[in-house]
């Protein structure tokens, strides 16, 4: 899925009217495998909370499909980081890319600025779990030393040491995470995570960033 | 682990953040030396192999992993990405495995196994079990312990011809909220009174069946040569027939094996439906209901049964024993597990005081029923076991597995006791199949 699907239009400005859809994901089949592991995290959110409202002009796409992704793990457990923007959003062996315990995150390069609206985000969705300190970011410099804004961050003690985060943590499911774009400019979008409440790997599946080139 | 366990006083609180930070703590350090900070084996650690590096084998690794003087030598999996998934799960936790496709080939070149967990699908457990049996290893092999009675019947005869240990997993009879409720709750505060009933289920959501991506497909010879028609067959073999027991197997084998443990017997009768109404490509019945009649000390008890693999309503998976004076529900889910005391029960008092039970914060005062809708049944009392599983749900039970195996345990759920218990799910199927009641004798018991 390269555009998101257009659900409503026309949004108006001052002077013209411009044409806006809002921006929904597109879900894989939900899957459901082995019994998954109690959760108890004070920050977790109630489930099937909806998804935020975003409007997106429609000359927005994702720009991350077919990206290139690096990742703080060189040797991802199983799986290729190119799975991370393949357009593949299924649950099952093959489709994901495992990367070892603690902090690890992947970095995808959209190859120019950018000007984001919304991330969409699937983890591993064959189980309900939750991942913990969920932190995306993104920055024009790809090393994240500086100009870099915080899309989202469920980090509620800093136990990541990048800073507390008030967003909520979330159990995964089919649907992913819609995350807003706040039209953030940036050329790079760098997703955290610090293993999960299963089995303590970090996973990816998908990320999908919807924006347009900044002129 | 003993049979007979003391109430734990002093509970803790499970946190799975908390779990996350120490018990992983040195994980992420372990990148970086991994044989200092996971421990380099030590000369009695137990070198073992894990068959099977699928969903299960994933969760018995990862409780392995948390589990010391472990020392993981190969892994064996006919599916390239499940073998590669386990070298480099164990490599980056500080190991060096050999991987394997075939587990004669492992058992010929691994020279120094002590004992091998087994995650493969149903219809392997017998033949490798026995294999690695006769080769002189000690073997936990996941339950259900096979897809027929008579190949599980033959694990019980290896394990004894050899005497070596085989631990089957049942997890629950290692897991401590479990021995309490059987041990203390039920035992020796005799809580639920006279049991005349159990009512036990697990019911999930409407799921697709388990694909696969092209580039990992296993070639048509490999897969034949193991057992499976085509790749669909080899990614969804709990639901065909000449692999697997269906659900009922699959998920009920867990509960249904409580009802036996706790019972300390097996049923006489069981009457059955089910049917493969939903799903176009299975073969096992996707919904099955089942009543068993007990003859216990106490006198007859009846239990029933439902496992639904197109819904996920009915609050859960749980196992409730209901007695004339409470009844007592048990769930690996600890929000699921309640203690509830019927009017005409003796004074509990005693049991909170002595820490077997727990008030629960949400549970009515008892002057509250009298405000109820008289026309519907007041609701009962409840309260909480004061026992938590502060670890994975199987690490309990593959540590008692390594103990036994260092000659410090006894095993809890050997092959024997797992087959009397088993010999009752075994029969849940044929007596859907034969829509009337099925009686059991005591041969069906025997292995």
């Amino acid at each position: 899925m390269i555009r998101p699907l257009i659900f409503t239009a026309l949004a108006t400005c001052a002077t013209v009217a411009l044409a806006e859809s809002k921006l929904e994901l597109e879900f894989p089949p939900p899957k459901v495998t082995s019994t998954p592991a109690p959760i108890k995290l004070s920050n977790l959110e109630a489930p099937n909370t909806p998804a935020p409202d975003i409007m997106v002009p429609n000359d927005v796409t994702n720009v991350a499909a077919g990206k290139t992704v690096t990742s703080s793990d060189p040797w991802p457990i199983i799986g290729e980081l190119d799975m991370v923007t393949d357009g593949d959003k299924e649950s099952e062996d093959g489709y994901y890319v495992e990367l070892g315990e603690m902090q690890q995150w992947v970095q995808i390069d959209l190859e120019s600025e950018t000007e984001i609206f919304g991330i969409g985000l699937w983890h591993y969705h064959a189980q309900p779990r939750a991942y913990l300190d969920v932190i995306v970011q993104v920055s024009n410099d790809p090393e994240f030393a500086s100009g870099v804004t915080t899309l989202f961050n469920n980090d509620n003690d800093n136990s990541s040491d990048m800073g507390r985060g008030e967003d909520p943590a979330y159990l995964e499911k089919n649907y992913g995470r819609l995350i807003p774009g706040k039209q953030a400019k940036a050329r790079y979008v760098r997703l955290y995570s610090n293993g999960n409440t299963s089995d303590g790997l970090n996973h990816y599946i998908e990320v999908e960033v919807f924006g347009r080139p900044v002129e | 682990m003993t049979d007979s366990p003391s109430p734990q006083l002093n509970p803790t609180s499970w946190s799975r953040r908390g779990f996350l930070k120490t018990g992983l703590a040195a994980g992420g350090m372990v990148l970086a030396a991994p044989a200092v900070l996971r421990g380099q084996p030590s000369a009695n650690a137990i070198n073992i192999a894990l068959v099977g590096v699928g969903s299960q084998g994933r969760v018995l690794l990862d409780s392995m992993l948390n589990i010391p003087e472990l020392n993981f030598v190969a892994v064996c999996d006919i599916w390239e990405l499940s073998q590669r998934y386990g070298v480099n799960r164990l490599k980056k936790a500080g190991f060096n495995p050999n991987g394997y496709t075939d587990i004669e080939d492992m058992l010929a070149k691994e020279q120094n196994l002590d004992a091998v967990i087994i995650a493969t699908p149903d219809f392997w457990h017998a033949p490798h079990t026995n294999m690695c049996l006769k080769a002189g290893l000690h073997v936990y092999c996941e339950k259900m312990m096979a897809h027929t009675v008579e190949s599980a019947r033959s694990m019980v005869q290896t394990m004894r011809e050899t005497g070596k240990l085989l631990q089957i997993g049942h997890q629950r009879r290692s897991n401590p909220r479990y021995l309490h409720a059987l041990h203390n709750i039920i035992e020796k505060a005799k809580i639920p009174g006279r049991i005349t009933n159990i009512n036990g289920q697990w019911n999930r959501a409407v799921s697709e069946d388990l694909g696969w991506p092209k580039r990992y497909e296993i070639p048509a010879d490999t897969l034949q040569r193991y057992g499976f028609k085509d790749m669909h067959q080899f990614r969804n073999w709990r639901w065909f027939k000449d692999l697997s027991g269906g659900p009922i197997s699959d998920l009920g084998a867990h509960q249904i094996d409580i009802f036996n443990w706790f019972l300390g017997t097996g049923p006489k009768s069981v009457m059955a439906s089910g049917g493969a109404d939903y799903y176009d490509t299975h073969e096992w019945y996707d919904n099955v209901m089942a009543i068993f009649e007990y003859d216990t000390a106490q006198g007859p008890v009846r239990a029933f049964y439902q496992v639904l693999t197109t819904t996920s309503a009915g609050g859960g998976y749980f196992e409730q024993f209901m007695g004339d004076e409470g009844s007592v529900k048990i769930s690996e889910n600890p929000n699921l597990t309640k203690v509830y005391r019927e009017d005409r029960a003796p004074d509990w008092e005693k049991w909170i005081e002595l820490n077997y039970l727990r008030r629960s914060a949400g549970a009515p005062a008892p002057k509250e029923a009298a405000t109820v809708d008289v026309r519907e049944t007041a609701p009962l009392v409840a309260y909480d076991l004061p026992v938590v599983l502060d670890k994975p749900l199987h690490q309990p039970h593959l540590e008692n597995f390594f103990a036994a195996v260092r000659g410090q345990a006894k095993l809890n759920c050997d092959a024997a006791h797992a087959f009397e218990s088993e010999a009752a799910i075994f029969k849940v199927n044929p007596a859907v199949a034969a829509r009337k009641a099925l009686d059991f004798t005591p041969e069906d018991f025997k292995a």
